[in-house]
């Protein structure tokens, strides 16, 4: 038995038995293998030479509409043992990464075990090659290959996609076997896969009836005929599938088969058209009506057609088309679907006959799918019978307002609702206009429609769905907080949040963890921008814990970059590091465009190379985040670009380039202690270099920096180079109660100690305070408190211990006097711990490729021992592997 | 621009209303669709439509433009 009919037999509409990644049901019906008619008539040469599929690696079904690909290659996969997974791809642009979420899916649904490691596409348009590289190692690891059959290629037509699945395929290897069914040429390498014979190809040519099939398949319908007669036929159709399934059906009928089928022989109309409207003909009234009204619909079943027709009884009328095998194909269950060519025909048949009836059809099939079906289908046919005012309503009454920022649909839906008119000025119409404008920060557009449809809820009627609308008003009305640097107005937001979730089901909100997701992001940086950190931290630390996958990987990633933030702020680079790294590793596994969102973490990255001395790679997160930011930034990323940007031109020494930097220009509601702080602590700083300490004093003394500890060392700093040492002294005594700073704070006010010590002659003191700063500043990397110290503090680490504590980290004291550090500094100006006579003994066996255990023998130690030696030529070196110590070790001329 | 497509055999009117952008007319047992084509989306979109609805197209070429 196949493993496809081992599917459940549920019914294959849309169940949330499988759910997407942004909550909506996937469409089971595209992952069903279609059902073969009885009247299928299996041709043994293909199937033979589907079998082939088996054996390369491609498989390409190309021919016209009604060659009778599908069912060719759905009978062929019925009766494999291998796992057959089956995905019919829909009309429209489909983006990358709506593609491969169903691609999973299908996988998925076959039984295929893909771990949730692989990831799962979170934007529409785009998807990470690292999730489809794991993907393909998952398959490439397989016993025996999965058949992957994708119906209807020809809709895929986004070049890339072609390219990663050439890709996917590629690396897979033995893993994957793909069957590409589609009216149109693939864009993958057909040549070179021809070449070497890496392919199996059934084009048209193959597909056409010989005569003798001709004359087996009329037989199936009842109709006997003569061979000479059946080639007549094959001449006239060209052998097409649909044309001979469509003159059986129209000679069965016919007192006269044969005759009936010399006078089609004879006719001069297009096939399909001749056969199509004869067939057509032959329905009852009935049949027809409802045949013309579901022609604007991809999928349905007998109540959806109801719906359509407004009557009863489409159940039977199907059953009995679909045996007839004429215009309907079974996917399973109740659900069918009308044959693509002739779905296209009888579109064309209803344009004729009821030009005007289109709209209300899509209406009608708009309003049963918002009561049964899913809101992508709901919004698609609303959309198309431009019905903005209910497709609007829709969305909002679904809770789905934060999918048009975040999830797998957003670009769909902003294109969806781009083609809707200033006519619609109902409640979610207004919202999905705010939503769209301030997803482009276009602040004042934006705050306008959200005011428009405030009012409008104000006066209309209450009840339920209005509950959503408030809901998306509040979600609103918190991100215009966060651009506009207004903590009150989202606090505000967020309560009455809080308040109308409660009179909300709970299986609506579950089903939209992004709409929280979001508002707490907005929250916990609207709080951030005022110094609330704390209360910053409650609310994005809610974030990062709310369910994970694509519709909130995005809120996810700004929390976290946020949370790094404070941190970083806080002076913790290595906790800062790590969560902005988590944050970016959320979106990447979800292959969102990278860097994605406000590019946050990259920022903070950015700041906390600068503190390390790694200005080259300060510069590249700077680049990467600014290519993040195509539109105007919220005022907490604003600031955060400042401080990284200005602390990273003060470490080149380009002083008034900082001074520049480090203004944020945002305009923001209430200011922020901390972006002042920031600003002014980097122009305290420059007038330093520039031997200004008492105006390098001044600029601090307008900042209240009883909060910011960063400020009051800089302030203890400046003081003690304008010669108040004591003030100084004074300044760093009052932080100390503090404790909520980090060793970037810390490691800073112990070497202005230190220097103020040596001032006054403590030595002694002054070393003990640098070693401490050392051993601090050594787990974290902190390089440039050092480089940033006076030449008093440069001198005594120079000397004698303190030389042995920055050895292997801190680049040499002598290599950085008169002037900032440059980047070669980073490679290679380490200063290299002398090694021992036995761990140069076990570098240079390392370097012959021997094993731990062989180099153990040869110089007659334990494993153990040598273990031990490695681990601290691994430390002297600065590396993690052996390679990289070999390597390092001939950079250095040791070997 | 202006281009012409030839497909096998005679067109029903039902079927010609599937191109309503384009006039048409039949001879020697095809149905030759012509008209303004904006630019080389629509024209692929054209032959799209061709294929989907069955339709054997034996001929396209592009249209001197009218005198003027």
């Amino acid at each position: 038995m196949s493993a496809v009919t081992a599917i459940p037999e549920d019914p294959v509409g849309s169940t949330d038995a499988y759910v997407d990644p942004t909550g909506e049901p996937f469409l089971r019906t595209r992952f069903a293998l279609p059902k073969v008619p009885a009247t299928f008539l299996r041709r043994e040469r293909l199937a033979d030479h589907l079998d082939q599929a088996l054996l390369t690696p491609l498989t390409v079904v190309n021919g016209a509409a009604g060659a009778g690909k599908t069912l060719l290659v759905a009978d062929w996969a019925a009766g494999l043992t291998e796992t057959v997974a089956w995905l019919t791809n829909d009309a429209g642009d489909q983006g990358p990464g709506m593609f491969w979420a169903y691609v999973l899916q299908a996988l998925r649904a076959a039984g295929v075990a893909v771990s949730d490691e692989v990831g799962c596409p979170a934007d529409a348009g785009l998807v990470d090659h690292k999730l489809l590289a794991r993907l393909a190692a998952e398959l490439s690891g397989r016993e025996r290959p999965v058949v992957l059959v994708l119906d209807e290629y020809d809709h895929v037509t986004a070049p890339e996609i072609a390219d990663q699945l050439e890709s996917v395929l590629q690396h897979a290897e033995q893993g994957l076997r793909l069957v590409l069914v589609t009216r149109t040429e693939p864009l993958l390498p057909l040549h070179r896969y021809r070449a070497a014979g890496g392919m199996t190809e059934i084009r048209d040519a193959e597909l056409a009836f010989t005569p003798e099939e001709a004359a087996a398949l009329l037989d199936r319908h009842g109709l006997r005929l003569p061979v000479a007669a059946a080639r007549a036929l094959v001449d006239r159709t060209r052998g097409w599938a649909a044309g001979l399934r469509l003159c059986a059906l129209a000679a069965q009928e016919s007192p006269d088969p044969e005759t009936y089928l010399k006078e089609f022989e004879a006719d001069r109309s297009t096939v399909a058209d001749y056969l199509f409207a004869e067939v057509l003909r032959q329905q009852t009234d009935r049949t027809q009506d409802l045949l013309l009204r579901v022609s604007v619909l991809e999928r349905f079943c007998p109540d959806l057609a109801e719906a359509l027709t407004g009557r009863g009884g489409a159940g039977p009328i199907l059953a009995e088309l679909h045996r007839q095998n004429a215009f309907v194909e079974h996917l399973g269950h109740t659900w069918y679907r009308l044959h693509p060519l002739f779905a296209e025909i009888l579109r064309a048949h209803l344009r004729a006959r009821s030009p005007d009836l289109e709209p209300e059809l899509h209406r009608r099939a708009a309003q049963w799918l918002r009561r049964s079906g899913s809101l992508p289908e709901t919004l698609a046919h609303g959309a198309a019978a431009g019905d903005w005012e209910f497709t609007a309503g829709a969305l909002v009454d679904d809770l789905a307002i934060g999918q048009l920022f975040t999830g797998l649909r957003s670009d769909d839906l902003a294109d969806l609702f781009s083609r809707m008119g200033p006519e619609t000025t109902g409640a979610a119409a207004e919202l999905v206009r705010a939503a769209r404008d301030l997803s482009r920060r276009d602040l004042d557009c934006g705050l306008t429609h959200l005011h428009h449809a405030e009012q409008r809820l104000a006066t209309g009627e209450p009840g339920e769905p209005e509950v959503a609308a408030w809901l998306s008003c509040a979600l609103l009305e918190a991100l215009a907080a966060r651009l506009t640097g207004s903590p009150g107005r989202a606090e505000q937001a967020a309560e009455t949040a809080e308040e109308l979730e409660h009179e909300l089901p709970a299986p609506l909100l579950d089903k939209h963890p992004e709409l929280t997701a979001l508002l707490l992001t907005h929250l916990g940086s609207a709080r951030l921008w005022a110094g609330r950190f704390e209360d910053a931290r409650t609310a994005l630390t809610a974030v990062v814990a709310c369910p994970g996958g694509a519709s909130t990987a995005l809120p996810r990633e700004e929390s976290l970059g946020h949370l790094a933030l404070i941190d970083y702020l806080d002076g913790w680079p290595g906790r800062a590091e790590r969560k902005a790294l988590a944050a970016m590793t959320e979106t990447e596994r979800y292959g969102l465009p990278q860097p994605s969102g406000s590019g946050i973490g990259r920022l903070v990255l950015a700041a906390v190379a600068v503190d390390r001395d790694e200005l080259g790679r300060a510069r590249a997160f700077l680049d990467e985040a600014a290519d993040a930011c195509r539109v105007a930034q919220d005022p907490v990323t604003a600031a955060g670009r400042a401080i990284a940007a200005a602390r990273l031109l003060l470490a080149r020494g380009d002083t008034r380039a900082a001074v520049a930097a480090a203004d944020p220009a945002v305009r923001a509601d209430v200011p922020s202690p901390w972006a002042e702080g920031h600003t002014a602590l980097v122009a305290s700083a420059v007038h330093l270099a520039e031997g200004r300490p008492d105006s390098a004093v001044e600029v601090l003394e307008q900042v209240p920096y009883d909060d910011q500890p960063a400020c009051a060392v800089q302030a203890a700093r400046a003081r003690l180079a304008a010669g108040h040492r004591d003030a100084a002294i004074d300044t760093l005594d009052r932080l100390r109660a503090e404790g909520r700073a980090g060793p970037a704070v810390t490691v800073r006010a112990m070497l202005v100690r230190a220097q103020a010590a040596d001032e006054a002659g403590d030595t002694d003191a002054a070393r003990a305070l640098v070693a401490r700063a050392l051993v601090e500043a050594r787990r974290e990397r902190l390089r440039r408190p050092f480089l940033e110290a006076g030449p008093r503090v440069r001198r005594l680490l120079g000397t004698g211990p303190l030389q042995e504590l920055a050895s292997g980290w801190l680049a040499s004291p002598g290599t950085r006097h008169g002037g900032p550090a440059g980047e070669a500094a980073e490679h290679s100006s380490f200063v290299v711990e002398e090694l021992s006579g036995r761990e140069r003994d076990v570098l240079r066996r390392l370097a012959q490729m021997m094993s731990t255990a062989e180099i153990a023998a040869d110089l007659y130690v334990s494993v153990n021992t040598v273990k031990t030696h490695l681990k601290s030529v691994y430390r002297k070196l600065a590396v993690n592997r052996r390679a990289d110590a070999v390597r390092r070790a001939r950079e250095l001329r040791l070997l | 621009m202006r281009y012409e497509i030839r497909v096998e055999g005679h067109m029903s009117e039902t079927l010609t209303k599937a191109f309503p952008e384009l006039d048409h007319v039949m001879m020697a047992g095809q149905t030759v669709l012509f008209g303004p084509v904006v630019d080389e989306a629509e024209f692929y979109g054209l032959l799209a439509r061709c294929q989907s609805l069955g339709l054997r197209v034996v001929e396209m070429r592009q249209l001197p433009e009218w005198p003027r």
